[in-house]
């Protein structure tokens, strides 16, 4: 190897680097399992507002108006998926059915997310039988 | 700025537009995963002629491009400004102040880090203000940027190496 090869070699702070940046990646993810378990509400948020709040049990399909037009969610066997946006890209549709965390759609502004809170998240119900 | 430093910037520029222009064609699952080949011709800019032409190079870069996929002025274009500006400056700063401690290899890791890192907090301002979303989303973009940093370094690592090497000669 040459001097100028070795002035590019890997240094020790390139490993530190690499090996703190794995470790954050693997703990983030761990953390997340951990803290987002499976949760009994769905919430529909368009723009900021809280537009419906659904247990998670009920197989129900609503559909809710964006900015960019209507979207349509479904829930499912105590799962939850875009079915239908008006977006461009479609990464909501994509990401298909999920049971924790959430569905983003970032242009049309929908946020579907799976939460379990206690004594939340029960508005816009009527009722739930159990 | 002297005129060969114009005329570097002009041809750096369109390497790092043709990265990009050819990376929008690779299909993605997921179109904001992106490997940021662009940051490839930033690196050896900011290495072998300094911070200034590689700023220069990402603005070019940035604005032309979004010209070109007809992104100007949206959501997108936002998000590869801040991202490019403030991975640049992150890599300048590091190079800077500490040039012996990283190898590209790690500058590369620094800028991905940083261009995600920016990237977040634009979509924070500019789409949602839900602090969960991005908890969520923030280890994806963490570990594909490291990956894709690694990429990219070891690139600009050889790309510099072949450089100096026809430089000598």
């Amino acid at each position: 190897m040459s001097s100028r090869e070795k002035k590019h070699k890997v240094t020790f702070a390139d490993k530190v680097l690499t090996a703190l940046l794995a470790f954050l990646t693997i703990t983030s993810f761990i953390f997340i399992k951990e803290v987002m378990p499976q949760g009994s509400d769905v919430k529909i948020e368009v723009a900021g507002k809280l537009e419906y709040s659904l247990p998670i049990s009920i197989d129900k399909t609503v559909e809710v108006n964006g900015p960019l037009g209507k979207a349509i969610v479904e829930i499912k066997d105590n799962r939850v998926s875009m079915k239908d946006a008006p977006c461009n890209n479609k990464i909501c549709i994509h990401q298909g059915w999920i049971r924790n965390g959430a569905i983003i759609c970032l242009p049309n502004r929908v946020i579907v997310s799976i939460s379990g809170l206690p004594g939340k998240g029960d508005e816009g119900l009527d009722g739930i039988t159990r | 700025m002297e005129l060969q430093d114009k005329y570097r910037i002009a041809l750096l520029s369109s390497y790092a537009l043709a990265l990009q222009g050819l990376e929008a064609l690779i299909p993605s699952p997921v179109p904001w995963l992106k490997p940021g080949l662009s940051n490839i011709i930033t690196l050896i800019t900011l290495y072998l002629y300094g911070l200034r032409p590689a700023l220069m190079v990402t603005l070019v870069r940035v604005l032309l491009g979004s010209l070109l996929l007809g992104t100007f002025l949206g959501p997108a274009f936002f998000l590869s400004l801040a991202g490019g500006v403030t991975s640049t400056l992150a890599m300048g700063a590091v190079f800077t102040f500490f040039p012996r401690l990283f190898s590209l290899f790690g500058l590369s890791l620094t800028g991905a880090l940083f261009h995600n890192i920016a990237q977040l907090f634009v979509a924070y301002l500019l789409f949602v203000q839900r602090i969960e979303a991005f908890v969520l989303v923030a280890p994806v973009l963490i570990g594909a940027g490291t990956l894709t940093g690694a990429i990219n370094g070891i690139a600009a690592r050889y790309l510099v190496v072949e450089i100096e090497k026809a430089g000598d000669s």
